[in-house]
C-alpha cells in the first residue's frame, strides 16, 4: 500500500562544530500519522524537529516537508504585547487581524473567554493551549510538537493529552511529537521512534485503537525503556 | 497592636476583594508624610521672620510666593518659561531623532553595530556639560549652543537603551514567528520593535531628566532670555526670592515631564500588567 508522505528525511546529518548530533537519519511521516520521537536529553530529537520546522538549514542530507508546517514549543512563546486572540492568528496572512477565525480556534481549545486577555495573565496550561490553537489554525499538514507538555503540572498534562488527541482526530494533521515521556508517547502515537546517539535505534508500531489507557501497551513500554537504556522496575 | 488612620482607611478596599490595581490607585495618600516637609517650611518662615535668615541669602517662603505672583503677573515668568520650553523641546526632538535612528540601525544590523556603537560609547564618557566652551566657540552665544547641549544630553541615554532593547530581544520569540512564516520585515515590526519599547521608555525618562539639567546649565552660563536668564538676572539684584521662583519652576517642569512619561508607559505597557 503506497502511503502519501508529508515528511521525508533521508541521510540527514547535523554537526555543531566537531560534535555530530544527528548522523545519517532516515524518517518518513505519512499524511495524518501521529509519530512520537523519544530520546534522552541531548539525543538530538529537538534538533531534528527544528530542521523539519525550517529553523535550521545548515545540514547534510535531505529533509523535505510537503505542505504547511506548524510548531508548538515547550514554552508557549506568545507575543506578550498582543492580546490572546491576535496571537492565535499570527500565523495567518493578516498577522493578527481575523478575529472570527481566532474565536473559533480558541473555542476548540476551550479558551473562549480569554480572547481579550494579555498572554502574561494566563496560566502555563492556558498559554500552551493558545500556542496549540496558534499552530492548528494554520491547518498544517505537519504539526511539530517539541515537548509541549514538559513544563506543565501532571494534571494539566493529562488534560492536554486528551485535547491533543481530540484536535488530531478533528484536523488529521501529520504529527511529530518530540518527548522524553514514554507514557505520553504510548498514549498518543501510531508509531514510536527511539533516538539514541544521533540515529533512530528502534521503531514500534502501535495498534490504532483509541482512547488508550496507560496499561494498553505495557509490552511495548518495556521494550522502549530497554531501547532507551533504562530498566523499568515497575513492570519488571 | 495599634492601627493608624490610614490603615483603617485602606482596610475596607482590601476586604471587598476589588482587583489590586484599582485598589492601589484609589488608596488615600499617607498624610503623615506631609508632616516633616510642612514643619521645615514653617521653620524656614520663622527663621526669615526673626531675621536669623537674611533675605539677601534666602527670602522667606511668603516673599517667594509673592515674587512668583508678581513675575507671573508682569509676564516676565511666562516669557522666560516659553523661551526655555522651546529650547528644551527643540533640543529633545533633535537628540531623540538622532538617538532613535542610530540605536535602531546599530541594534538591527551587524555592521551598523560594529561601526556606530564604538564611537558612541567613547563619546558618552565625555562629560557633555564640559563641552560648553567648545560649543560657544562653534555656535556663538545664541540659541544653538543651548539646543545642541540639550540634544546631546538627550541622545546618549536614549541611544543606549534603544540599542540594548533591540539587542536583547528574546530569540525564542523571533524563532517562533519565523516558524509561523514571518518575513524579516514582519519580524521587525511585530517582534523586535515592540520588544524594545519598554527599554526605550526607560531611556526616554532618563533623557528627559538630563534634558532639563542640560538646559539649566546652558542657560545659566550664558543667556539673554529664559528661566536661566531670569535667575542670573535676579542674582545681580540680590533677588533671592526670584531665584527660588525660577528653581521651583524648573523642578515643576521636571516633575511634569516625568509624569508624562509614566502616563505613556502605563498606556504602552499595559500588557506587562503589574
Amino acid at each position: 500500500m503506497a502511503r502519501e508522505l508529508i515528511a521525508r528525511v533521508h541521510g540527514l546529518t547535523k554537526r555543531f562544530g566537531d560534535r555530530t548530533v544527528l548522523s545519517d537519519v532516515d524518517l518518513e511521516i505519512a499524511k495524518g500519522e501521529f509519530v512520537a520521537l523519544l530520546g534522552r536529553s541531548g539525543s538530538g530529537k529537538s534538533t531534528l524537529l527544528r530542521i523539519l520546522a525550517g529553523l535550521d538549514a545548515e545540514v547534510e542530507g535531505e529533509a523535505e516537508v510537503t505542505g504547511t508546517v506548524s510548531v508548538a514549543f515547550q514554552q508557549p512563546r506568545l507575543l506578550p504585547w498582543r492580546k490572546v486572540w491576535r496571537n492565535v492568528v499570527l500565523g495567518l496572512p493578516g498577522r493578527g487581524r481575523d478575529r472570527e477565525v481566532a474565536t473559533r480556534a480558541l473555542a476548540e481549545v476551550r479558551l473562549d473567554g480569554h480572547a481579550d486577555a494579555w498572554p502574561r495573565t494566563l496560566s502555563g496550561g492556558e498559554a500552551q493551549r493558545v500556542s496549540l490553537a496558534r499552530a492548528l489554525v494554520r491547518e498544517p499538514d505537519l504539526l511539530l510538537l517539541d515537548e509541549p507538555f514538559g513544563a506543565l503540572d501532571a494534571l494539566t498534562r493529562l488534560a492536554m493529552h486528551r485535547l491533543v488527541e481530540d484536535l488530531w482526530n478533528e484536523h488529521q494533521p501529520g504529527v511529530l511529537l518530540v518527548t522524553h515521556d514514554v507514557d505520553e508517547a504510548l498514549l498518543l502515537a501510531d508509531r514510536v521512534l527511539v533516538l539514541g546517539e544521533g540515529d533512530i535505534v528502534a521503531e514500534h508500531q502501535l495498534a490504532a485503537a483509541r482512547p488508550r489507557t496507560l496499561s494498553d501497551h505495557l509490552d511495548v513500554r518495556a521494550k522502549v525503556l530497554a531501547d532507551l537504556g533504562a530498566s523499568d522496575h515497575a513492570t519488571a | 497592636m495599634s492601627l493608624s488612620a490610614t490603615d483603617v482607611l485602606a482596610r475596607p478596599e482590601e476586604v471587598t476583594g476589588s482587583p489590586p490595581r484599582a485598589a492601589r490607585r484609589r488608596r488615600l495618600p499617607d498624610l503623615r508624610r506631609w508632616i516633616s516637609p510642612l514643619a521645615l517650611l514653617v521653620l524656614w518662615q520663622v527663621a526669615s521672620s526673626t531675621g536669623v535668615l537674611p533675605p539677601d541669602k534666602l527670602s522667606s517662603p511668603w516673599t517667594v510666593l509673592q515674587a512668583g505672583i508678581e513675575t507671573a503677573r508682569s509676564g516676565e515668568l511666562g516669557d522666560a518659561f516659553a523661551v526655555s520650553i522651546v529650547r528644551v523641546g527643540l533640543g529633545f526632538l533633535v537628540g531623540a531623532a538622532v538617538a532613535l535612528v542610530l540605536g535602531v540601525v546599530a541594534g538591527l544590523s551587524r555592521w551598523g553595530g560594529v561601526l556606530i556603537d564604538p564611537p558612541v560609547q567613547m563619546l558618552r564618557t565625555l562629560p557633555f556639560l564640559g563641552l560648553i566652551p567648545l560649543f560657544i566657540l562653534w555656535f556663538g552665544i545664541g540659541e544653538e549652543p543651548k539646543i545642541v547641549l540639550v540634544a546631546l544630553g538627550v541622545a546618549f541615554p536614549l541611544y543606549l537603551n534603544v540599542y540594548s532593547g533591540i539587542r536583547n530581544v528574546d530569540d525564542h520569540l523571533v524563532e517562533a514567528t519565523t516558524a509561523l512564516g514571518f518575513t524579516r520585515w514582519e519580524r521587525l515590526v511585530h517582534v523586535v520593535l515592540p520588544a524594545a519599547v519598554p527599554q526605550t521608555l526607560v531611556g526616554l525618562r532618563q533623557s528627559l531628566g538630563v534634558a532639563w539639567l542640560a538646559l539649566i546649565v546652558g542657560e545659566t552660563v550664558n543667556a539673554d532670555a529664559g528661566l536661566g536668564y531670569l535667575i542670573t538676572n535676579a542674582r545681580e539684584f540680590l533677588r533671592t526670592d526670584v531665584i527660588v521662583v525660577g528653581l521651583i519652576v524648573y523642578a515643576a517642569l521636571g516633575l511634569i515631564t516625568d509624569a508624562l512619561v509614566r502616563l505613556i508607559e502605563r498606556r504602552a505597557l499595559r500588557w506587562r500588567g503589574n
